[in-house]
């Protein structure tokens, strides 16, 4: 988004905390005050969502403006004069903190939980918010026992921040969830409040990703919650197709537990499918081939070496050319493949073989 | 209850204008409840997913989602019907399924009770009737009205009536003698402004939406009239619709709009027919159609029924309503005037205002402007209701004293009490109390002392009241009503509303008090809209007239 906004037309100069910043044609004050530096908190924003306004964390003073403004949803207009903090905005900003506390059963949640999880537990830290002030009834009710292996949905520690709806309807067009009733009754659901797997959802992990609380939890990463191993994270590239959507790989010493997506990942900007979220089991399967299998004469596979194999491969495509000709070879290739193996492949079915019937399984 | 009759039912409305509502009434109305199968249909029908079509259906309070919910009785137990015994005429009737409203806008009868489309009142079960809405009492000062001017003339509900009787009269000068820019400045000159409470001047708003590109332009009328002690715009339109529809004319030929909606409150379900009815009697005498007047400008009006939902007197919200959206207030800028209804320029007005500009072109702009008080422009109704005399509605000219319409025009306290506090805007002014209420009926004055005039909603409260419990209730309702889009409104009105019921578990009145303030202070200046940022005017005005009744009720 960044790269885009410098190649166009500055629309004017407002104040940020006393400096003159350019900003471009259609940016919020939240967008142009971040780029300059302000650290602005918030909790119901996500850069690839529309603006929500719903959070008021965000609030900034704005020169001329009885009250506040939210600033993700107010445009940059020329002339502007804002204040990012002071003492009035720390004072809404850590109340609101406290409000949003107290109805939640806990804010220190495992960051296995999610992408954003510790979003909630960072921002009750810097502004020293004290559980235990405005008590009273909590909301959000949990379905812990929504079966299904990947997504937990732990709604006492929700915040009604709809950035699950928001991202499922705005970045993955499923509309498996959204809003059920109103004010302090408001709850995330699913159509007519049941199951996910009975829903629209696809289990792209994405609201798991987005929720500031961890209300919203990864599974299949939780399974290592108990392990007291540092945990570190790899960034690669999902494994599965084509797209080739960047991952950060949560590893607890050698052990892969879990898969986030990389919001700045050039292709997949955060997004991740099922598969690249969820389906990394096999790495670590027990069952997992380590070698390669040839079938012997009783029909049952055995562990073989790689030059055993090879050679088992090279004389049947041989056999196969000296009996039906070139035209009688296809070669595709794993989507799962890179870029490498993809050119070898081609290489050796048109040099090798001859024929151009080369193909991909992500093309289609 | 075949697939093809829930086909036909979603045909019937799929290409109407802004169809949700009107679909979801249908099968609310054939089944008595909305099914899942119903809302199956409604969704592949009008392509919303069902998802979110079940979670807008769970926002509306008063869409049923199990068998025979529609016609269960519903009891109003806002703040001036539990003055007079609601929670005991609800308690009476919950075995046979009742369950409780926030405010039905029935403040000068007894307790209404809605019944599927029927709305009874009385004080106990045995007597409940249906009647008529009042008539506002003549004038009791004698002074010259604007809105009400006509509205006591025999049949003026009817076309012929309303025509005897000066009715689109200031249509017909409108279209035969003035241009669209005329009846703006007119309207402008008239110093008319928005009298649900926002007090936007008209003729700035309509100017507005007269400028701004986009098309179709649209006129909507706030008919959902939700704020608790607040009931003027029903008597507008169970006796005079036809200034309604008739100022809803006036403004498309001044702003260029091609359609119309009133946007009306679920709980007004005699008013949706007379609505109706008035709306098919101006289309057959060619007031409204394809060619109002043979003019060659068209123009209809769409008549659509909310569903129990206080925000949607929002105008922001109103319009994701009617756009069949999640009903949240909108994030402004931008304005309705450019992106309102479908994102396209629409002027968002109150009946109130909408039914003052018949009487404005027929008089003069400066006829107008004289009724006010001193500098003034104008008149405004007033809802009064609760511990009074002669509760109703009664137009004043803007700057009239308080005391003046308390006392003399609505006699005063009941015998043998005094006022201990009044409302100001329904319930979201708060109180005021003491000195304060020797304030003049207009914006600068009432806001001197810290609350507004609003919608001009003002319920008494004399002095054997517990100003607490009445704040407690007051603040139950904005609970109830919070949206859940902002957190400081979602989680403020609530807590407050708890530490109202008893202590919130503060341990001393001092962090009671530091509790409720820190969070008052933090909704008004951070909320999304005007529910919330007006919600802690009831705790602020407890807190400064009654700060004995809080210690006391924080002691027990």
């Amino acid at each position: 988004m960044h790269d885009q906004l410098r190649d166009m037309v500055v629309a004017g100069t407002v104040t940020i905390d006393g400096d003159a910043v350019e900003f471009h044609d259609g940016e919020t004050i939240f967008q142009v005050a971040r780029r300059h530096g302000a650290k602005i908190p918030t909790l119901c924003y996500d850069d690839r969502l529309e603006a929500f306004g719903g959070c008021r964390m965000c609030v900034v003073e704005l020169e001329g403006s009885r009250n506040p403004v939210a600033s993700c949803t107010t445009r940059a207009e020329p002339g502007m004069v804002v204040r990012t903090r002071n003492e009035a905005l720390d004072a809404h900003r850590k109340t609101l903190l406290e409000m949003v506390v107290s109805e939640n059963r806990e804010v220190d949640v495992d960051p296995l939980r999610g992408y954003a999880s510790q979003e909630l537990k960072t921002l009750v830290e810097e502004y020293d918010a004290q559980a235990g002030r405005f008590k009273g009834a909590q909301s959000g009710t949990s379905n812990t026992d929504d079966d299904n292996p990947f997504i937990l949905r732990d709604y006492d520690l929700c915040i009604s921040c709809y950035r699950c709806v928001r991202v499922c309807a705005e970045q993955e067009g499923d509309h498996a969830i959204n809003i059920m009733n109103r004010g302090f009754e408001t709850q995330i659901t699913t159509e007519f409040n049941g199951r996910l797997k009975e829903s629209a959802c696809t289990f792209c992990g994405q609201c798991v990703q987005t929720c500031p609380t961890g209300a919203l939890g990864d599974r299949k990463a939780m399974r290592a919650e108990e392990d007291k191993a540092e945990l570190k994270k790899t960034r690669t590239i999902c494994p599965y197709c084509g797209v080739g959507c960047s991952v950060d790989l949560l590893t607890k010493g050698d052990r892969l537990v879990g898969v986030q997506p990389a919001m700045d990942g050039p292709a997949n900007k955060g997004a991740l499918c099922v598969k690249g979220q969820f389906a990394f089991d096999f790495v670590q399967h027990e069952e997992r081939l380590k070698t390669p299998l040839l079938r012997g004469e009783d029909g049952n596979l055995h562990a073989a070496s790689w030059d055993e194999a090879l050679d088992r491969a090279a004389g049947g495509f041989s056999k196969a050319l000296e009996k039906h000709g070139r035209y009688s070879l296809y070669g595709v290739a794993s989507g799962r493949a890179p870029h490498e193996a993809a050119y070898t492949m081609q290489k050796f079915v048109r040099a090798g073989t001859g024929t151009n019937y080369i193909d991909n399984c992500s093309r289609a | 209850m075949t697939i093809t009759a829930n086909q036909d039912l979603v045909a019937t409305w799929r290409d109407e204008p802004a169809p949700l509502l009107p679909v979801l009434h249908a099968f609310h109305d054939r089944d008595g409840y909305l099914s899942d199968d119903a809302l199956r249909a409604v969704s592949e029908g009008l392509r919303i997913p069902l998802a979110e079509l079940f979670g807008t259906v769970t926002f509306y309070h008063h869409f049923a989602r199990t068998p025979g919910g529609r016609d269960a009785a519903r009891v109003c137990t806002g703040n001036v019907c539990r003055l007079r015994g609601a929670c005991e005429l609800l308690e009476s009737m919950q075995s046979d399924g009742a369950t409780a409203m926030p405010c039905a806008g029935r403040c000068d009868e007894p307790i209404p009770v809605l019944r599927g489309d029927q709305v009874w009142v009385g004080a106990t079960v045995d007597v409940l009737e249906r009647r008529v809405s009042p008539l506002p009492v003549a004038n009791p000062g004698g002074l010259e009205e604007c809105v009400f001017a006509a509205i006591r003339e025999p049949d003026r509900a009817s076309l012929e009536g309303y025509r005897r009787t000066g009715g689109y009269e200031g249509l017909l000068r409108v279209m035969g003698e003035m241009t669209p820019e005329q009846t703006l400045k007119l309207v402008g000159d008239s110093g008319l402004a928005g009298r649900g409470g926002a007090g936007f001047p008209t003729g700035a708003k309509w100017s507005a939406v007269a400028e701004a590109e986009g098309h179709p332009k649209t006129i909507v009328c706030n008919a959902d009239e939700g704020e608790p002690g607040c009931f003027k715009d029903r008597a507008i339109m169970d006796h005079d619709p036809h200034a309604l529809l008739e100022g809803m004319i006036i403004a498309a030929y001044a702003c260029g709009a091609q359609q119309g909606f009133v946007y009306l409150r679920y709980e007004y379900p005699e008013t949706f027919e007379r609505l109706e009815q008035a709306i098919v009697e101006a289309r057959a005498a060619g007031f409204l159609g394809e060619d109002i007047l043979r003019s060659g400008i068209a123009f209809d009006i769409y008549l659509r029924r909310g569903a129990g939902a206080y925000i949607c007197g929002e105008e922001g919200s109103l319009l994701n309503s009617l756009e069949g959206k999640h009903p949240f207030p909108r994030n402004r800028p931008p304005y309705p005037v450019t992106h309102g209804y479908d994102q396209k320029p629409t002027a968002v007005n109150n009946v109130e205002t909408l039914a003052s500009v018949g009487p404005i072109v027929c008089n003069g702009a400066d006829w107008y402007r004289g009724l006010g008080c001193e500098d003034h422009a104008g008149t405004k109704l007033i809802c009064l209701s609760g511990d009074v005399q002669r509760p109703g509605n009664y137009e004043v000219p803007i700057g009239f004293p308080l005391k003046t319409l308390l006392h003399d025009w609505a006699g005063g306290a009941l015998q043998g009490r005094t006022i201990q506090a009044v409302t100001m805007a329904g319930l979201s002014g708060g109180f005021l109390a003491g000195e304060d209420m020797d304030v003049t009926l207009d914006e600068p004055s009432v806001r001197s002392k810290g609350s507004f005039l609003g919608a001009g909603g003002i319920i008494v409260f004399d002095d054997s009241r517990n100003m607490v419990e009445v704040a407690a209730d007051a603040m139950a309702f904005f609970a109830h009503e919070s949206c859940g889009k902002c957190f400081p409104c979602r989680i403020g009105t609530h807590r407050i509303a708890e530490r109202l019921r008893g202590n919130g578990g503060c341990e001393s009145l001092a962090d009671w008090r530091a509790e409720v303030e820190d969070m008052g202070r933090t909704m008004r200046a951070t909320s999304a809209c005007g529910l919330g940022m007006a919600a802690p005017l009831v705790t602020d005005s407890l807190l400064k007239y009654f700060p004995d009744q809080v210690e006391k009720h924080f002691g027990s």
